[in-house]
């Protein structure tokens, strides 16, 4: 079966594909700097700020899409949903690459066997990578039900943050960490977390394009 | 419209004309009756006559044969100029009788004359205004035009009514089955026309429908993914394979192909291969090896597409790996030995070995090289089975007997362990390839008495039922922990490392009995709890003939 689309229907799907490209950047980029905070600092840091330049880049690209496309064609339900929903996306997975850069700098100055060691930052980050895998497969694939499911992940994350910082807290307090190493886990524990949020974000604007329902009703005044 | 026009003008111009003629000759028969019967009374009553006529559509003159104007009917005669010159007069004067017409300076009109001269010499002149052709056109212009208009409105009406008229049973045609319509022997040709061409379209439609179904009944067959997009990377077309490749459950048509994999390196593939580049490249999705095929379409020069084949080479992949370790592994297996070979040959060579210690050394080269031997032997039979090139002899065979054979061979071996040996079941003719069967129940026999504690027990079980035969070897032995039991029988494969020298053997086992098992067309399954022991249970199908016997042989050798 052959499809024929109108020219605004392939700008759409356009869009669309540019969306999944950034939102595979947005995974490169957290999945490295996961790895680079895990001892590969050195190696794989350079890779994670190319990859947050081609996110801006890309995320640049897909502004001046959206603007266009509301220009032009004057997009109404769906469609308006759906690019509205595009250009806040966009801003989180930004938002995401920029995390991940900033995780990826500080994994170059931070003591590699004290990640290992003394917190599960591990654990957060893999939590956290693969939130940002499931948001954008939820948009990928358009599913709600993935949707709920990286909301509700959140927690895990949110928890995950309180309890290192709690075992941080007490391991500098015991005079068992360096201090400035602390700060340090302590900050890259909150960018995962971060990250996290802006995962959620992601699946909200994904939900939102598919029901026309956002969560936070605030948002409903104005669009 | 202009030519309409053009004709109505011509056709009026020639009407006025014709009748404008015939007036004008009406017009001067009159004059002259007028003028032959004023005459008469002029001639009898003189000019007095010609005062008490009133007649208002024609003037009368009477002129004096000098040309002094007498009386005139319209006009002071007194004050009219003398008239000799005019043409009618003067041709009256002279011949009788004189005519002429004039034209008036605004040639809006048109004077005949008709002069007479009568008997005293004197003339008398009748004469009538007649308007010009030009003024009669000007003065029928505005009721032809209102005439005009009048038509045209009766004209549109009657063409509209007739026009619907017509038109009605043409558009209530029923274009679908042209030849069943019965309404004007004038559109008949067209009907059959249209009945040709139906017919041709429908041909043609058949044809295409046939096609297409032919083209979808090999994509959805192929075993082959197959993925057609535009170079948008939209999905054109795509079959059944290819979506249970990427586990989605419904067709992805009409959608981007990174919403089936975004993998950079599948990304990288698609980029390539739209920028006109022909790729093939293994990548792993969802934890298979897809080989993917990727070709340009290109339309005048521009990449407007491209076919994608995805082929599953999990299994491919996953047996090149395994040859690999096999022949690293075999490397190892056999440098092993001969390492020892050729130490032991190299002290002796050295001459540090004492006289009486010669036996003892070639005792373990020996040894050595028998290991060597059996080793070599076990990979042999494995890649015969392997390659299926075993000159094999389909023969009647008795179960309980051939164990029975196994198990004295092994008596040996069992008694240095203090191993005790049964076999359970009563006697069983099978028709099978005898060597093959006797390694597979040897290996499994020779395994459950190495593996076995002391003391221990292996029985043979057997049973059958109509469609196959059923061998259990059962053991007391050590068992086979959960995680290794799926990987036993691959081939170097022990279970545990460190103590695989003293108990021998070459790790080839259980995986010449797995291809022995399956060259006899059956299965082979583990059941072990570690500490506990072990039971192998063989099932082979009965009634394996010989020829179906090669038709598996040969089946095997295809999928290979």
């Amino acid at each position: 079966m052959i499809i024929m689309a109108t020219r605004f229907e392939r700008q759409l799907e356009e869009l669309h594909v540019q969306l999944i490209t950034m939102g595979s950047l947005c995974e490169k980029a957290i999945s490295l700097s996961a790895r680079a905070i895990q001892g590969e600092g050195k190696t794989l840091s350079r890779l994670v700020f190319d990859t947050d330049k081609e996110i801006d880049a890309k995320e640049r690209e897909i502004e001046t899409q959206c603007m266009s496309l509301l220009l032009h064609q004057h997009p109404v339900a769906r469609d308006l949903r759906q690019i509205s929903s595009a250009l806040k996306m966009v801003s989180d997975m930004e938002r995401i690459g920029d995390q991940a850069a900033d995780i990826a700098d500080l994994a170059l100055y931070i003591d590699q066997d004290a990640v290992c060691t003394s917190v599960d930052i591990v654990g957060i980050a893999d939590e956290t990578v693969k939130m940002v895998t499931e948001s954008v497969d939820a948009f990928v694939k358009k599913d709600l039900d993935l949707c709920r499911k990286v909301i509700d992940e959140d927690d895990i994350v949110d928890n995950a943050f309180n309890k290192i910082k709690e075992q941080l807290a007490e391991l500098i307090y015991g005079g068992k960490l360096d201090a400035k190493a602390g700060l340090d886990l302590l900050m890259t524990a909150k960018y995962f977390e971060r990250i996290g949020d802006h995962a959620v974000n992601i699946a909200e604007w994904v939900e939102y394009s598919i029901t026309g329902e956002h969560r936070n009703n605030e948002h409903q005044a104005y669009l | 419209m202009l030519e309409s026009a053009v004709i109505m003008g011509i056709g009026l111009a020639f009407v006025l004309g014709i009748l404008y003629h015939y007036f004008g000759k009406q017009i001067s028969d009159e004059l002259r009756k007028e003028a032959t019967y004023l005459s008469q009374g002029v001639e009898e009553q003189g000019i007095e006559y010609l005062e008490n006529i009133h007649d208002d559509d024609s003037r009368i003159t009477y002129i004096q044969q000098d040309g002094t104007v007498l009386y005139d009917s319209q006009s002071e005669a007194s004050e009219m100029e003398n008239h000799s010159d005019r043409k009618e007069v003067k041709e009256a004067l002279k011949q009788g009788v004189g005519q002429s017409s004039r034209i008036s300076k605004t040639l809006s009109e048109k004077t005949i004359y008709f002069a007479l001269r009568l008997s005293n010499g004197n003339v008398l002149r009748v004469s009538s205004t007649q308007y010009s052709i030009l003024a009669l056109v000007l003065e029928l212009v505005q009721p032809m035009l209102w005439v005009v208009l009048l038509m045209m409105i009766l004209a549109g009406i009657f063409a509209s009514r007739i026009g619907q008229k017509i038109v009605e049973p043409i558009n209530a045609l029923d274009l679908e089955h042209p030849e069943d319509n019965q309404i004007y022997d004038e559109i008949s040709p067209l009907l059959s026309r249209v009945y040709k061409q139906n017919r041709m379209i429908r041909e043609q439609l058949e044809l295409a429908r046939q096609q297409q179904e032919e083209f979808s009944i090999i994509t959805e067959n192929m075993q082959e993914g197959l993925l057609i997009i535009d170079k948008y990377t939209m999905i054109l077309s795509g079959n059944l394979s290819a979506w249970k490749l990427f586990k989605v459950r419904n067709s992805k048509i009409g959608e981007s192909i990174y919403s089936l994999s975004r993998s950079e390196d599948f990304q990288k593939v698609i980029s390539n291969v739209l920028s006109g580049k022909h790729e093939e490249k293994i990548l792993k999705i969802d934890g298979r090896d897809v080989q993917i095929i990727a070709n340009p379409v290109s339309r005048e020069n521009e990449t407007q597409g491209a076919v994608l084949l995805l082929m599953n080479v999990t299994e491919k992949v996953e047996r090149e790996n395994l040859r690999r370790e096999f022949s690293a592994n075999v490397s190892h297996e056999l440098k092993t030995p001969l390492t020892s070979i050729s130490g032991f040959a190299e002290i002796i060579e050295g001459g540090f070995v004492k006289e009486e210690d010669i036996k003892d050394f070639s005792g373990r080269i020996y040894n050595e090289a028998q290991r060597l031997i059996s080793l070599i032997d076990d990979v042999i039979k494995i890649s015969q089975l392997d390659e299926g090139e075993i000159p094999y002899e389909w023969s009647e065979q008795d179960l309980y007997k051939l164990s029975k054979e196994v198990f004295k061979s092994l008596e040996e071996a069992a008694k240095k362990k203090n191993v005790h040996l049964y076999i359970s079941g009563k006697s069983i003719p099978f028709y099978t390839v005898r060597p093959i069967l006797e390694e597979i129940l040897y290996n499994l026999c020779d395994n459950a008495i190495k593996y076995n504690k002391n003391d221990g027990t292996v029985s043979i079980y057997l049973s059958e039922t109509e469609q196959d035969v059923r061998i259990s070897v059962k053991d007391t032995g050590i068992g086979i922990p959960k995680e290794d039991q799926n990987r036993i029988f691959e081939r170097f494969y022990r279970v545990d490392k460190s103590h695989s020298k003293e108990i021998g053997g070459t790790g080839l086992g259980l995986s010449i009995v797995k291809h022995g098992v399956i060259f006899l067309g059956g299965s082979i399954s583990v059941d072990s709890e570690e500490g506990m022991g072990t039971e192998m249970i063989v099932t082979l199908p009965r009634g394996m003939k010989k020829n179906e016997a090669e038709m598996c042989e040969k089946t095997k050798k295809m999928e290979k």
